[in-house]
């Protein structure tokens, strides 16, 4: 198999992927922007009509979105790649493909929605008097190491629901884990110490991944460029050894898939 | 069969044996034993039919040769560059997809290029007699729909070993008889193919020569009339064991 025609196959499968989501609902493509919706608003009440968030309405708002909108594409396409192998079972015992195959495909599904959900991210933030700057190029590199991220976590998650199911009850578990400790709905920079925002910020890149994401469309200014790339590096190296690992256990693993 | 050492080999195995550890399970402590020391050539053109009865590592073997598992011991040698694909029905249908989704899909995973694909399509269509049906979504299908569209997208495969496995149930009986004629050609001509079945029947009119394998082991093999009628003394005799073990139990 050419990479040519891995690629090609993970793009055509990704597409097929969201052609049978968007037709078992009624609402179809919709939901791609109502779900990230709901959830800010969820949050919203929550967090400041019971609790105080100590911000203005408007603020909180775009606060929420820009760090849910972030969020939702990383726990989502997680979950759906850790699951993935597992799910395709029927056609690893039928074919013999790259088993790195699937969480791709489905990583790849969640990268065209996306897509969308950034343009309506755009849109909000127009909506709320945030109008686009220069400053906004920085999403370019921000997406793609939220990419990177992605993919090896993906990766690392559907191996190990394949080498053994019960991954599959932590998976959620460590994505709410996440989800509370990334700053989603308190900011990671007014915590009580700057020592515990600098700690935080330094062993969870997910929490200096939405801060990015803040900084730079809601506020103009550039991410820690160094930090950055440093997440980035590591991810690619993470990756290079998933898929070296997967590559070379590829029978194994469809063994422990298929039994 | 007469020949076969000249015959070019397209696949060895040797000694092959496929054990593993269930997560849960009591035989043997949790250890299955699919296949135990199986070896066999493959050669270049021949059908090489393998029955025995369901369960005894039929489908095993086949993913063994098609690379999809590897032996827990022995070997499998295979000729370089030569791919082997494994044709079975109902290749991962998407219900949610239309049958045209899913024919691209299926032909892509086993090897097609897109391009190469929708160049199928429109045999599978045709081949396949479902009509504007094949526009729709597969949930809407009838269970002979769906492998008449898994046989044909199968079908239409080019591999230099066909790995198939009990295909030829498909659909009503008229779809059953073209579909073995399409079997048929494909075999007779330059394909190397491997034919799984417990028809023997089926194995007797498409093969050119047949193992037995039986509790994961290799029975008997050789002219196709010679080793079906070994299996058949096996199964009247297991027949008349199980009769007897009754009876005494009765009495």
């Amino acid at each position: 198999m050419t990479l040519r025609q891995y690629f090609s196959l993970i793009d055509v499968q990704a597409r097929m992927l969201l052609k049978a989501d968007n037709s078992k609902y009624k609402l179809g493509v919709l939901w791609w922007f109502l779900e990230p919706l709901l959830w800010v608003g969820v949050f919203y009440v929550v967090f400041n009509m019971i609790l105080d968030s100590g911000r203005k309405g408007g603020d909180f708002i775009l606060f929420l979105t820009c760090g849910k909108f972030a969020f939702i594409w990383f726990s989502k396409a997680v979950n759906q790649a850790s699951g993935s192998i597992v799910a395709s079972q029927g056609l690893i015992g039928k074919v013999n493909m790259p088993k790195s195959l699937w969480p791709m495909s489905a990583i790849q599904e969640s990268l065209y929605r996306q897509a969308a959900i950034y343009l309506l991210l755009a849109i909000i933030l127009i909506l709320f008097g945030v109008y686009p700057s220069l400053s906004w190029l920085w999403m370019l590199p921000i997406a793609f190491v939220m990419y990177l991220m992605i993919v090896a976590c993906g990766l690392i998650g559907a191996c190990l629901v394949c080498i053994l199911r019960d991954f599959q009850k932590l998976i959620p578990l460590g994505l709410t884990f996440l989800m509370f400790t990334s700053g989603l709905f308190w900011d990671v920079r007014k915590l009580d110490s700057q020592e515990k925002t600098e700690f935080l910020l330094a062993v969870n890149p997910l929490a200096f991944m939405l801060d990015a994401h803040r900084q730079v469309l809601m506020y103009g200014n550039s991410p820690d460029v160094f930090h950055l790339v440093l997440i980035g590096i590591v991810m690619t190296a993470v990756i290079a050894g998933m898929i070296l690992f997967m590559a070379r256990n590829s029978q194994y693993l469809a063994l422990r898939a298929l039994t | 069969m007469i020949g076969n050492e000249k015959r070019k080999v397209m696949l060895t195995l040797q000694d092959v044996s496929l054990s593993f550890q269930s997560d849960k399970g009591a035989f043997d402590r949790g250890v299955h034993h699919v296949l135990d020391s199986v070896s066999f050539k493959l050669y270049e053109n021949e059908t090489l039919g393998i029955i025995g009865r369901n369960g005894v590592g039929k489908t095993t073997m086949l993913r063994i040769m098609a690379g999809i598992l590897a032996p827990t011991s022995g070997r499998v040698v295979s000729q370089r560059g030569k791919s082997a694909s494994l044709l079975t029905i109902g290749l991962g249908h998407k219900a949610d997809l239309s049958g045209r989704d899913n024919a691209m899909l299926s032909a892509m995973l086993q090897g097609a290029t897109k391009k190469e694909a929708l160049g199928y399509l429109e045999d599978i269509k045709e081949f396949s007699e479902l009509g504007d049906s094949f526009e729709e979504q597969v949930k809407t299908y009838s269970s002979g729909m769906k492998s008449r569209l898994g046989f044909t997208t199968a079908l239409l495969t080019h591999v230099d070993i066909l790995l198939v496995d009990e295909v030829l149930s498909v659909g009503d009986a008229e779809f059953k008889k073209k579909a073995e004629q399409a079997m048929k050609e494909r075999m007779g001509g330059d394909q190397t193919v491997v034919f799984v079945s417990h028809s023997d029947a089926q194995v007797a009119s498409l093969c050119d020569r047949v193992i037995w394998i039986d509790s994961g082991k290799v029975c008997g093999q050789g002219a196709p009339e010679q080793v079906i009628a070994q299996y058949r003394e096996s199964i009247h005799e297991k027949a008349q064991l199980k009769k007897k073990s009754l009876e005494s139990a009765g009495a």
